[in-house]
């Protein structure tokens, strides 16, 4: 397509759209205005969180079983995080084989008796990475992309470790919304975010839902912090 | 996809005639509807959030320059390429052309509903390119060599029986399983080095998000994020109604998508992309297109249908017809199955090819009951009904059956007259309270018995009571 053709389809669009009559031609200000005001007071307007703690409600999501394929422990500090794998690769008979997301303060523990550099695209694989945050009403993780976050480490291992500190965790989508809306102010969203809540699953076939169709078939939540 | 949507009554007998298809749609709409129950009871506010939805959907359809110009300004800042297409045919030749440009061999695609309505899958195969549908339900119908009967399970009408077939004949390194966690595990392994093999990746978009430039896509398998991933370029083809001003917008939507489609409250991956691959970036795209389609959706803002373009094509409507419970998806023939799929045809294919599907609705009101977004679907079907009359597209027959009741109904007398000669004849053809044919009835009673109607009509029952006092206006 060349560029005059684009732009020629563009004007048409645009054309029949303001030609049909039911668009209304508004100042900027006044658009904005009345977009805000469609995402104030959404209280009324989203679901009950499990619990009046935050985390606690994050944790009942998986305790509860509303997360598919997930589990989730607490550990208080960042050095117990070997020792929370360790557990999970001896509960599942997994060889102390992972994949370590190349973030400081993950590589950065002692991971001594791991191998750490584990191939992803093999059956049985563990990655260890990091979320951004954790979103208490659907017990979602929030995993970014940038030169030490790959996308496929969160998509091809079999199972998923992932890391979220306990302070990073917000009561409801809106709230990593808000986020999300400052970036987009400031330019700085980054390229590849993903909601992650749970373990790939697919219904498919006649409606049954099975783990593991494409991504991990285990996802394991550790929360980090005091 | 070739539609049909002209051949809807000889569709419909196919269907009603093969038993299988039957049980295979009850098997997952049933669980469906039960699910999308379950989610709302524990969703006390519902409601409040089916407001909220409807309410952000109109807000952009009221400015949807505003957000397009928006949309593309940041999708350009980000480094994605905006392409604009008018028609089906236009999004089909810049895609090709991107493909072509781009040397591609092997294309994979996640499930895209807009890529089936521009006939996307039809065109790759023709120009030669490698196609993998990478959805499972998509991997399915695509080695099956079927269209998609559904919005959200496009192979429910496959019994986990055919789907055994399938991949024990297609399929390098098949189970010799019949239990679908196997059958699932065979998919993976089937698919896994394509993803990472193919040179381009194509997906549709949930929504496009105007603030940042995003596109965002809903998958449970997380096909979509391995489709776009490791290829050099990831293409997105969208409708241009996907729009909402921010993820703050798109959150609500979300909510209300996820539990009116599969009863669960978020999908397993919900991810935003934005622009390609960055300086220093572990992985990603290097190039990032956005195909947006208007597809005939300006023609609809323009004619009564705006209402439609609410839609977030979760398929609630299509799980609680009873019209689709009992037809399937392909009977309608076209790219768009039950209620919302009647509504959307008749404006993609021309309402002169469409018309019938306009008809297939008992005008229940359940769509609309279930529909996250309120659209009002019986009142825009009863509009295309009305659209079909007066352009003279209803067969003379029709035409001359309607204005029969019309002096009908506009004589009491003779109608009751009418009615009590009709209930005559009828019990002349029952046995045992049931009439298994009958002249004029054949459409009915060729699939089902028509129960016997009762001795008398309401009217002359409703008469006799007064008559002897017991009438339900006596004090």
């Amino acid at each position: 397509m060349t560029t005059e053709s684009n732009s020629k389809q563009r004007t048409a669009i645009f054309d029949a759209i303001r030609s049909s009559g039911l668009t209304v031609e508004c100042d900027e200000e006044d658009i904005r205005r009345e977009a805000a005001e469609l995402v104030t007071g959404v209280a009324d307007a989203r679901p009950p969180l499990l619990a009046d703690d935050i985390v606690e409600a994050f944790r009942m999501r998986f305790d509860n079983g509303l997360v598919v394929g997930t589990t989730c422990v607490e550990i208080t500090e960042f050095r117990d995080l070997p020792g929370a794998v360790s557990q999970y690769l001896e509960r599942h008979g997994l060889p102390a084989l992972v994949k370590i997301q190349p973030l400081d303060n993950l590589t950065g523990l002692d991971w001594a008796g791991f191998s750490t550099d584990a191939d992803v695209e093999l059956d049985d694989s563990v990655a260890v990475l990091m979320a951004e945050f954790g979103i208490a009403e659907t017990g979602s993780v929030v995993v970014c992309s940038s030169a030490s976050m790959p996308v496929l480490l969160n998509f091809l291992p079999l199972h998923a470790i992932v890391v979220v500190e306990r302070s990073r965790i917000l009561p409801f989508l809106d709230d990593y919304a808000a986020i999300a809306g400052e970036m987009a102010g400031d330019s700085t969203t980054p390229r590849n975010v993903s909601l992650i809540t749970g373990a790939s699953g697919t219904t498919d076939i006649e409606g049954v839902l099975v783990k593991g169709a494409h991504g991990p078939k285990f996802l394991h939540v550790v929360v980090v912090g005091r | 996809m070739q539609t049909n949507p002209e051949r809807f009554k000889e569709n419909v007998a196919e269907a009603l005639a093969n038993p299988g298809l039957k049980v295979a749609i009850r098997r997952t709409t049933d669980r469906a509807e039960s699910k999308r129950a379950a989610a709302i009871q524990n969703f006390p506010n519902f409601e409040q959030a089916r407001e909220q939805g409807t309410r952000i959907k109109d807000h952009v359809i009221r400015h949807l320059d505003h957000y397009l110009a928006r949309f593309e300004r940041n999708a350009v800042a980000s480094g994605a390429v905006v392409h604009w297409a008018v028609d089906a045919a236009q999004a089909r030749d810049i895609v090709l052309d991107i493909c072509r440009r781009r040397k591609g061999r092997r294309v994979t695609r996640a499930k895209s509903m807009l890529g089936e309505e521009i006939g996307l899958a039809q065109a790759l195969d023709d120009a030669g390119f490698e196609r993998v549908e990478t959805d499972l339900a998509e991997h399915i119908i695509q080695l099956a060599g079927d269209p998609p009967s559904h919005i959200v399970w496009p192979s429910m009408h496959r019994t986990r029986e055919d789907v055994v077939r399938l991949f024990r004949e297609h399929h390098r390194n098949p189970t010799d399983s019949v239990d679908i966690a196997d059958l699932v595990d065979s998919a993976r392994r089937e698919l896994r080095g394509k993803f990472l093999s193919a040179d381009i990746g194509i997906t549709g978009a949930n929504f496009l998000l105007a603030d940042s430039g995003s596109v965002c896509t809903v998958t449970n398998e997380g096909n979509a994020e391995l489709t776009t991933t490791p290829t050099d370029v990831h293409i997105v083809t969208a409708g241009i109604e996907k729009l909402v001003p921010s993820m703050a917008h798109a959150m609500p939507l979300l909510r209300l998508l996820v539990r009116s489609a599969t009863g669960g409250e978020i999908t397993q991956y919900t991810t935003f992309y934005t622009g390609p691959k960055r300086r220093g970036d572990a992985d990603g795209p290097g190039e990032f297109h956005i195909v947006l389609v208007d597809n005939g959706r300006t023609r609809m803002l323009s004619q009564g249908m705006a209402e439609m373009l609410r839609c977030i094509r979760c398929g609630a409507c299509m799980n609680h017809c009873v019209v689709y419970k009992h037809i399937g998806g392909h009977a309608y023939g076209g790219v768009y199955p039950g209620p919302m799929g009647s509504v959307l045809t008749p404006n993609l294919d021309g309402l002169q090819r469409a018309r019938k599907l306009a008809h297939a609705c008992t005008l229940n009101g359940r769509c609309q009951e279930v529909c996250p977004v309120q659209i009002p679907l019986p009142k825009l079907l009863r509009a295309l009904r009305a659209s079909s009359w007066e352009k003279k597209y209803e067969p003379p027959v029709n035409r001359q059956a309607v204005r029969g009741f019309v002096q009908l109904a506009r004589r009491p007398r003779l109608f009751q007259w009418f009615s009590s000669l009709g209930v005559l004849g009828m019990r002349l053809f029952s046995r045992g309270g049931w009439i298994s044919s009958m002249p004029f009835a054949s459409g009915w009673t060729a699939c089902r018995d028509l129960p016997a109607p009762g001795k008398a009509t309401f009217m002359s029952l409703y008469s006799q009571q007064r008559k002897s006092g017991n009438g339900i206006d006596q004090p």
